[in-house]
C-alpha cells in the first residue's frame, strides 16, 4: 500500500492516459476517445484535512477523438469547433477525500473546471482512484455532461429527424505517477 | 395581345395552384415517409452524422420547403410538355418520373458520388427518394392539369 506523504506532491500524467465520450442519436450510439495524451502535464497535491486540494491543467487535443467511424470524428469535431478551440481543458481543483492508494479502487468525488469549445464550467466529478504494482495511480473520473452546457448545439440532421441527445457520458483514465 | 395575356395568366395559375397542391401533398408522403424509414431501418441513416449535412438547424426550413420547390417546377415542366405523355394516370406518372430521374437526378446524383465523400448507399437511396418523388407528382399533376 503506497500511501501519501503529508505536504505537497506532484503527480506527472503518462501518456497512456485517456478520454471516452459516449452519446446516442434517436437512431444510434456512439463511442468517441482521446487514444493517448500527448503532453507531459503534472498535478500538484497538497492535503488539506482529510482532503486536498489540486492543482494541474489537463489540455486534450480535439484532434485526437476518435469516434471509429471517420464522418462521426468529422462531425464531433465540428460540433466541438475544433478549428476555434483545438484543445478542451480539465483542470483539477480538489479532492473531498485522499485515501489511502491501493490496488482496490475507492470512491471519492472532486471539483473540476472543464472547458469545452471556450466555456469553462465547475463540475463535480466522481472518481475511482487505485493504484498498481508498478506504483503507477489509477484516476478514474466519470461525469455526465450536456452539449448545451457548454453552449454547444447538439448536431441534427436533415431537418431535425436525425436527433443527437445532449447528454454525454465522460470517461477519464488518468495515469499518474508520483514524482 | 391581351387574349394571350389572358391565356398566359390563366396557365400560370393553373401551373402554381397544381404545384403547390402538389407540394402538400409531396410533403406529406416524403416526410412522413422519411420519419418512418428512419424509425425503422436506423442503420440507413447513420451515414448523416458527417459534416456534409447541415447540423445547427439552420437551414430546416429549407429542408421541409424542398418538396414545394420540387413540385412547382414539375408543374412547369408538366404544363410545358404534359403532351408528350400518353396513358392512364399512372403511366405519366411513371414516365415523368423515369424522365426526371434520367434528365436531372441521374447526372446530379453522378457528380454527388464523385465530388462528395458520401457512399454509394446513400446517393442510391436519394436517387430511389426521387423517383418515387417524381412518380408521385406526375400522377397528381396527371390528375390536376390533365
Amino acid at each position: 500500500m503506497l500511501l501519501l506523504s503529508p505536504g505537497k506532491e506532484q503527480w506527472v500524467i503518462t501518456d497512456t492516459s485517456n478520454l471516452i465520450v459516449n452519446g446516442s442519436t434517436n437512431i444510434n450510439k456512439f463511442s468517441c476517445e482521446i487514444p493517448s495524451y500527448d503532453r507531459l502535464d503534472t498535478l500538484t497535491i497538497t492535503r488539506n484535512g482529510k482532503g486536498a486540494l489540486l492543482s494541474g491543467n489537463v489540455g486534450l487535443n480535439v484532434q485526437s477523438f476518435d469516434c471509429h467511424n471517420s464522418m462521426m470524428t468529422r462531425d464531433l469535431r465540428k460540433t466541438l469547433h475544433q478549428k476555434e478551440y483545438p484543445r478542451l481543458f480539465i483542470q483539477f481543483l480538489s479532492l473531498n477525500e485522499l485515501p489511502g492508494l491501493t490496488a482496490k479502487a475507492q470512491s471519492v468525488t472532486g471539483l473540476v473546471d472543464i472547458q469545452l469549445a471556450g466555456v469553462t464550467r465547475r463540475l463535480e466529478v466522481s472518481y475511482q482512484i487505485s493504484a498498481d504494482a508498478d506504483r503507477t495511480i489509477h484516476l478514474l473520473g466519470f461525469k455526465t455532461i450536456k452539449f448545451t452546457d457548454f453552449n454547444l448545439v447538439p448536431p441534427s440532421k436533415l431537418g431535425g429527424m436525425i436527433k443527437t441527445n445532449d447528454e454525454l457520458t465522460v470517461t477519464f483514465h488518468l495515469r499518474i505517477r508520483a514524482i | 395581345m391581351e387574349t394571350r395575356g389572358v391565356l398566359f395568366f390563366v396557365d400560370m395559375k393553373k401551373i402554381l395552384i397544381s404545384g403547390l397542391l402538389t407540394g402538400c401533398i409531396l410533403f406529406v408522403l416524403s416526410y412522413g415517409g422519411l420519419l418512418l424509414s428512419v424509425r425503422f431501418f436506423p442503420a440507413l441513416f447513420a451515414e448523416y452524422n458527417n459534416p456534409l449535412f447541415n447540423s445547427d438547424g439552420n437551414r430546416d426550413l429549407l429542408f421541409y420547403l424542398h418538396a414545394f420547390i420540387f413540385s412547382l417546377a414539375l408543374s412547369w415542366f408538366w404544363d410545358r410538355f404534359k403532351s408528350l405523355f400518353h396513358g392512364a394516370l399512372l403511366v405519366r406518372g411513371l414516365e415523368l418520373g423515369l424522365v426526371y430521374t434520367l434528365v436531372a437526378l441521374l447526372p446530379v446524383m453522378w457528380i454527388s458520388f464523385s465530388a462528395l465523400d458520401v457512399t454509394l448507399v446513400m446517393v442510391f437511396s436519394w436517387l430511389v427518394y426521387g423517383f418515387i418523388q417524381a412518380i408521385i407528382a406526375g400522377i397528381v399533376l396527371a390528375r390536376l392539369n390533365p
